[in-house]
């Protein structure tokens, strides 16, 4: 009798703290809109949690009360979301910071970003009048220990690595996409590059990082993925070799932008200013990721590094029929 | 239902009380199944009639539809026989090993599904663990193959506790132990006596995990999706969650709307058909009697089972701790490579609100449904109740991406994105496994107490917290104890639901493995493991010492 009561007292109590928990600020309406209070704000990104994790950190740190809401997925999944919130009552975001410019136009041309940046030196490059490149993202090669690595992007068509070389989907991966637009431009390579690694077996994965595992674990010989994921895995001891092409690695610059009903937003405000600055370029740069402020040292890049990028703006209009025409060989999620 | 609840007297004799209750009850159906299910045919009627063709006839749309039926069948042919076979060789006190077998028989479905999934790619995937020690992997565990054996790994458990309660209710060891006695061979007894009284049990088990596996989400998720193997729920989260074309929107209302024809057509006739069946009641009374068996089958069935187990979840979990403590992609597993450093990297504030998050939706929802699941069974002793209590056994067919979309449509321009969709989606979702058990508890209870407890003048409410809470209190918190567990690493309609800082920790799991973070998502996924398995352990201790102290035997 006495143990069935206090065996009941405790779920109860366990309950109430339960419900009290509930309460004291997880749940309910108010925390999912955009705006919310000039203390917190929203932001979407498809920057890896390595990165965008001691940014706000270090960003809560500079600016104490102030509080981010994040929601983060890789770009494809972002566009979803987007989607969805448009869909039901408008874009939940105060600030968003892309992988790539390409889906940040995007936004622009939806009218859902932009008509704000903050002051920086972030060289002219990287910035538009409606967002500013905070990080690069540089598309290199990755191949299986023990195995050659490729002198030239062509290379990966070899005989050598038939059936074996992985790419990321462009479908889901800001990177991959930003690589599909510059090879597509290239009339050296084009479309027709992708149709041969195809040909000769080549396999799409998700993401950049399923690449480098896959690589690693020996299932493909050699594959295309980001830099900074293929230096971490290698750091920790991943049997692979990471290598920057001919004619060069394709630089993709990652934007961050102001939603526009969020002009009056302090928070979102000072966490764009924020990433713009030399701390917070810092941050980013220790964290594993290319800063775009010019003398703020970044992680592993070869002294010699070629580098490429392709026409941003020419590309914006021509991505959604790349995009197809990638989808008629590799296919799409 | 039965015709033993009419002869029952209400507990709420006063009629306000009950129509108050009744109210509340029609008023949650409505919010949490009707109005979703609504704005869902609306969408596809009337906001997007003319996309509905294009959808309808899009080459994704039929082979998902194929994919998702070939998947529910198959895995029912694989996880009803297993089940059962535990089922009526765990009868046997000649097995060695027994309880500890009945409790480790249960792991499949305690481990989460996603962990699930995520192991056993690492145990048998290429470069897996068995590749890494004996050079032995099964590619296909990435194909339709592999997501149906998992799947069904996952449901035999559930194919065993149906059977197991259909052998406590119906199997009669006496006639087994007589027809031994007669000289029957135990093969005899098994096809002759066994099987035929089981028959029913076995066809409601193989309706449940034929629902269950067509609304299964996140094993086909993991194991299919990379190599394009797309269900109907696999498709509904890459229409909503990774393509932001409007069309993709329509097919996935669509196939959610699709999904629960399906599983409709598939429970409707399944149960008119078995309910007779299964109500019949046990000729002898008393309890369960061990069934016949002799020494060496014993023994040898103690090792099938056992070396069953091994394979299903032993080094699936195993491959699992070994990713997590290994300390890079590509390297091997032995104890030179070994680090805590993905576990460290997990422990973060981040996932520590995640994990919050995730406890509280699990506590309350199970909170709310013991009573709502309460609310329902009392309700159930007149005609108005029993058609509210058949509208709440209902939803468990609506499948979790259903109800996700509905709940998403129906009221995602106020709450989408918040907490409170999630526990919106897990009550709708839960409803009929809280109510499941007090509704059974209720029947087996002597109607005369309440009655007299009644006429000699206890109030209501007095005659509900002494002559029913009592004895039901094990039934509820059995519900309680199941809603829980499963809120608490649900995934299916979290995934689709969760916004900006509101992930739970299941979510947070998904994402990981989606995003290829092998070590991270094995580390996380061992933790979320253990935290399951021990709060299910505490729970169920604390099950049976409710049911020890107000006299109801353990159901073993």
């Amino acid at each position: 009798m006495g143990t069935t009561r206090k065996v009941w007292v405790s779920i109860l109590a366990v309950l109430l703290l339960a419900v009290a928990g509930c309460g004291s600020g997880t749940g309910g309406p108010g925390t999912a809109g955009g705006s919310g209070s000039a203390k917190s704000f929203t932001l979407y990104t498809c920057v890896s949690d390595t990165t965008i994790n001691p940014v706000i950190k270090a960003f809560e740190k500079a600016h104490p009360g102030m509080q981010v809401k994040l929601y983060r997925a890789p770009t494809g999944d972002l566009n979803a979301r987007i989607a969805g919130d448009i869909r039901s009552g408008g874009l939940r975001a105060d600030a968003i910071w892309a992988c790539d410019p390409l889906t940040m136009q995007d936004y622009v041309g939806q009218g859902l970003i932009g008509d704000w940046t903050p002051a920086t030196d972030i060289p002219e490059e990287y910035r538009t009048d409606h967002y500013v490149g905070v990080a690069l993202l540089y598309m290199v090669a990755v191949t299986h220990e023990g195995v050659a690595p490729p002198a030239s992007w062509k290379d990966l068509t070899d005989a050598r690595y038939d059936g074996s070389v992985a790419v990321p989907d462009p479908n889901i991966a800001a990177s991959a996409l930003g690589a599909l637009g510059y090879f597509a431009a290239d009339p050296s390579y084009g479309l027709d590059f992708y149709a041969t690694l195809k040909k000769n077996g080549g396999t799409q994965l998700s993401t950049p990082t399923d690449v480098v595992n896959g690589v690693a674990q020996g299932t493909y010989k050699a594959g295309i993925t980001i830099a900074n994921s293929a230096y971490a895995a290698k750091q920790s001891g991943s049997p692979i070799a990471v290598t920057w092409p001919d004619p060069g690695s394709v630089a993709i610059y990652g934007p961050i932008a102001l939603a526009k009903h969020s002009a009056d937003n302090k928070a979102a405000k000072s966490f764009c200013s924020y990433v713009t600055s030399k701390q917070g370029q810092t941050v980013i740069a220790d964290s594993g990721s290319y800063p775009t402020l010019a003398g703020v040292p970044g992680p592993t890049e070869p002294a010699d590094a070629k580098i490429v990028s392709p026409d941003w703006m020419k590309l914006s209009h021509s991505k959604d029929k790349v995009l197809r025409q990638y989808q008629s060989i590799f296919g799409g999620r | 239902m039965g015709g033993r609840r009419s002869v029952a007297p209400p507990v709420f004799e006063q009629a306000r009380a009950r129509w108050a209750l009744l109210a509340v009850v029609v008023v949650a159906v409505l919010a949490l199944v009707v109005v979703p299910l609504a704005a869902m045919v609306r969408t596809v009627t009337v906001d997007a009639g003319g996309r509905v063709g294009a959808v309808l006839t899009a080459p994704g749309f039929g082979s998902a539809i194929g994919t998702s039926l070939i998947v529910a069948a198959a895995v029912t042919a694989l996880a009803v026989p297993v089940g059962a076979a535990f089922a009526v060789a765990l009868r046997g006190s000649h097995v060695p090993t027994r309880t500890a077998l009945r409790v480790a028989v249960l792991l499949p479905v305690l481990v989460p599904d996603f962990v699930l999934g995520f192991s056993w790619l690492a145990a048998f995937g290429r470069s897996g663990f068995v590749d890494d020690l004996i050079g032995w992997s099964w590619p296909g565990v990435q194909s339709l193959a592999g997501v149906t054996v998992v799947l069904a790994v996952n449901a035999a458990p559930v194919a065993y506790l149906l059977t197991v309660s259909g052998l406590s209710a119906r199997a009669e060891s006496d006639l087994e132990w007589a027809a031994r006695a007669a000289g029957a061979r135990p093969w005899t007894v098994l096809r002759t006596i066994t099987m035929p009284l089981l028959a029913p049990s076995l066809a409601m088990a193989a309706t449940v995990v034929f629902v269950l596996a067509l609304g299964a989400f996140a094993i086909p998720e993991i194991l299919g999706s990379a190599t394009g193997v797309h269900t109907v729920t696999t498709r509904i989260y890459a229409d909503l969650a990774s393509s932001s074309d409007p069309a993709s929107f329509v097919a996935a209302v669509t196939l959610a709307l699709v999904l629960v024809l399906i599983a409709a057509a598939v429970v409707g006739p399944a149960d008119a058909l078995l309910t007779p069946g299964l109500r019949t009641t046990r000729t002898s009374g008393g309890s369960l009697g061990a069934a016949p068996g002799g020494r060496v089958a014993g023994r040898l069935a103690a090792t099938m089972m056992w070396c069953y187990l091994a394979v299903a979840v032993g080094i699936p979990l195993l491959a699992l701790l070994a990713t997590a403590v290994t300390r890079a992609v590509g390297v091997l597993p032995v104890p030179s490579n070994w680090t805590l450093a993905n576990f460290t990297a997990v422990l973060t504030a981040r996932n520590g609100e995640a994990l919050g998050r995730s406890m509280v939706l699990a506590l309350v929802a199970a909170s709310v449904l013991a009573v709502l699941g309460g609310v329902v069974a009392l309700l159930e002793r007149d005609r108005a109740g029993r058609a509210a209590g058949t509208l709440v056994a209902l939803t468990f067919v609506l499948p979790g991406s259903t109800l996700a979309v509905g709940l998403l449509i129906g009221y995602g321009r106020w709450i989408g994105g918040s907490l409170l969709i999630i526990g919106l989606a897990y009550l709708a979702k839960l409803w009929a496994l809280a109510h499941r058990p007090v509704s059974g508890a209720l029947d087996r209870l002597p109607p005369e107490e309440t009655h007299a407890s009644r006429v000699s003048g206890a109030t209501s409410w007095v005659a509900l917290r002494t002559v029913l809470l009592r004895p039901l209190a094990p039934a509820l918190l059995a519900g309680w104890l199941v809603c829980f567990l499963t809120g608490l690493h649900e995934v299916t309609m979290s995934s689709l639901l969760y916004g900006p800082g509101n992930e739970t920790l299941a979510v947070v799991v998904l994402n990981s493995e989606e995003l290829g973070q092998v070590g991270l998502t094995a580390a996380l996924s061992v933790l979320l493991t253990l935290l399951v398995l021990v709060l299910a352990a505490v729970l169920w201790w604390l099950v049976s010492r409710v049911r020890r102290s107000v006299g109801v035997p353990d159901v073993r």
